[in-house]
């Protein structure tokens, strides 16, 4: 495996979504992560891997679920079980349900691309700030990534880097050490938080 | 050399040409079969990109020789891709060239688009009114697939805001079209994943965990729906291990303990996708 290597194919990424999304650097970080996730598992068709989020916003999947198991999801998430405490302990449906739509496709589901648009609250354990900031986010997401999106080139791009850098070996390093790579070059040339847009 | 090279030449010639003569309805069908197989494996967009070209190269075919086998491919096609108002020209077209059920099959991908637009519009009453009479009458598979996850959906948000009589009125109605469904087809894994959704609407857990066995064994047309089963598996595990008596709990526990061996999972409670 060639560590660097697979930072010279991160780097290139970085130059391909700069081409494709001028000015929208904060959207590098969870287009490269979820790439990179689905060449580590072999799976090619990245267009509708990494645009899969979309379809995980969807409400009819989303808010039909009965409210025990939403109650389950919130108690069996360590994490969200803490942060959401005294609402479970009150049985403040209210409260957790409008939270769910939010947190249940990031949680539950492990959508990559959301994932890492929320690095940041994950990272501090902002779990209310996810809800907050939920539909504002996935929205302009959804706005900016449009004009490269229906671009055919632009998915050729990303499968060309997600292909060679699972070729250098990038399912031989770790998860979290593969985010810090991303960031670090996407930090660099623009000076912004990545997982954050503007005016979100 | 050039004696040598000709023979390879023309072999090569003559392999690129039969290959450029294939029929278009032998390709649109090849494009059709790779698209399903795909769409199996949770490829949708590598699914997607065959049925697009099956319908290209149907439609060369329809242009070149026009035939009910032909038509019947694109609008079979066009239905995996949504495109409800094409597929019902391409089954007409097919109907009139001889293809018995592609007048019926032409209504049902227009009531089917009649219905997305009507939801599109947030019109949910004409838009249930459509699905509830397509899952009875249609006999056309693709159509009855999104109408029952559709008015699944639908009925469900609607259940949640209604009063627990009312709820329970409509959660068993819906619990009967499901099961007709299933007399219909059982292999269809859809169709219990569904009604794993709507036994855990009513509480019926050991049901719902049946259901949502199935549906894993049999297969679900969509990734987010897989892991959204896989969820449904877990929080129906644990909460019959918390209420089943202890010897049939224990039974129960290895019992999942069998089939999550089977799928890969790293514990009773972790899917093989989850992280870790």
């Amino acid at each position: 495996m060639s560590k660097k290597g697979v930072e010279a194919a991160l780097v290139r990424g970085v130059d391909i979504l700069n081409e494709f999304l001028p000015l929208k650097s904060w959207l590098y970080f969870p287009v490269l992560y979820s790439a990179c996730v689905w060449a580590v598992r072999r799976v090619f068709d990245y267009r509708e891997r990494v645009l899969a989020w979309q379809v995980w916003l969807d409400p009819e999947f989303v808010r039909t679920k009965p409210d025990e198991f939403v109650l389950h999801f919130f108690s069996g998430d360590e994490a969200l079980g803490r942060e959401y405490a005294d609402e479970l302990a009150r049985g403040d449906l209210r409260t957790l349900r409008a939270a769910f739509p939010a947190l249940y496709p990031i949680f539950g589901l492990e959508d990559a691309f959301l994932k890492a648009l929320f690095k940041t609250e994950i990272e501090s354990a902002d779990y209310r700030g996810i809800v907050v900031e939920f539909a504002a986010r996935t929205a302009k997401a959804r706005d900016d990534i449009q004009p490269a999106a229906s671009n055919p080139d632009f998915w050729k791009a990303v499968e060309l880097f997600g292909m060679e850098a699972a070729s250098l070996g990038l399912h031989l390093i770790k998860d979290e050490e593969v985010q810090n790579m991303i960031i670090a070059l996407v930090k660099k040339p623009v000076g912004i938080s990545p997982a954050i847009p503007p005016d979100a | 050399m050039k004696r040598k090279l000709f023979p390879v030449a023309a072999l090569a010639l003559v392999f690129v040409l039969s290959g450029a003569c294939l029929p278009h309805l032998r390709k649109a069908k090849q494009f059709y079969a790779e698209g399903q197989d795909q769409a199996r494996v949770f490829r949708t967009e590598a699914a997607v990109a065959s049925w697009k070209r099956a319908v290209d190269e149907a439609e060369r075919e329809c242009h070149r020789k026009p035939s009910a086998q032909a038509f019947t491919i694109k609008g079979l096609a066009e239905t995996n891709l949504g495109r409800w108002r094409e597929a019902e020209a391409s089954f007409l077209k097919a109907f009139s060239l001889g293809f018995e059920p592609g007048e019926a099959w032409a209504s049902d991908a227009a009531l089917t688009g009649l219905a997305a637009s009507f939801e599109e519009l947030d019109l949910e009453a004409p838009a249930l009114r459509i699905y509830a009479q397509l899952l009875d009458k249609s006999a056309f598979k693709p159509v009855l697939m999104t109408a029952a996850e559709k008015r699944t959906n639908l009925v469900l948000a609607r259940a949640l805001s209604s009063d627990p009589e009312e709820k329970a009125r409509t959660l068993t109605a819906l619990l009967k079209t499901l099961d007709r469904l299933l007399d219909r087809d059982f292999a269809c894994g859809l169709y219990h994943y569904l009604h794993a959704q709507v036994d855990g609407h009513i509480g019926d857990l050991r049901r719902s965990y049946e259901e949502a066995v199935i549906a894993r064994e049999l297969g679900l047309p969509s990734e987010k729906i897989s892991r959204d089963n896989d969820n449904q598996l877990i929080f129906c595990y644990d909460k019959l291990k918390e209420t089943l008596p202890a010897a049939e709990s224990k039974a129960f526990a290895s019992a999942h303990s069998g089939w999550t061996k089977k799928w890969g999972w790293r514990d009773a409670r972790t899917p093989a996708w989850k992280k870790e």
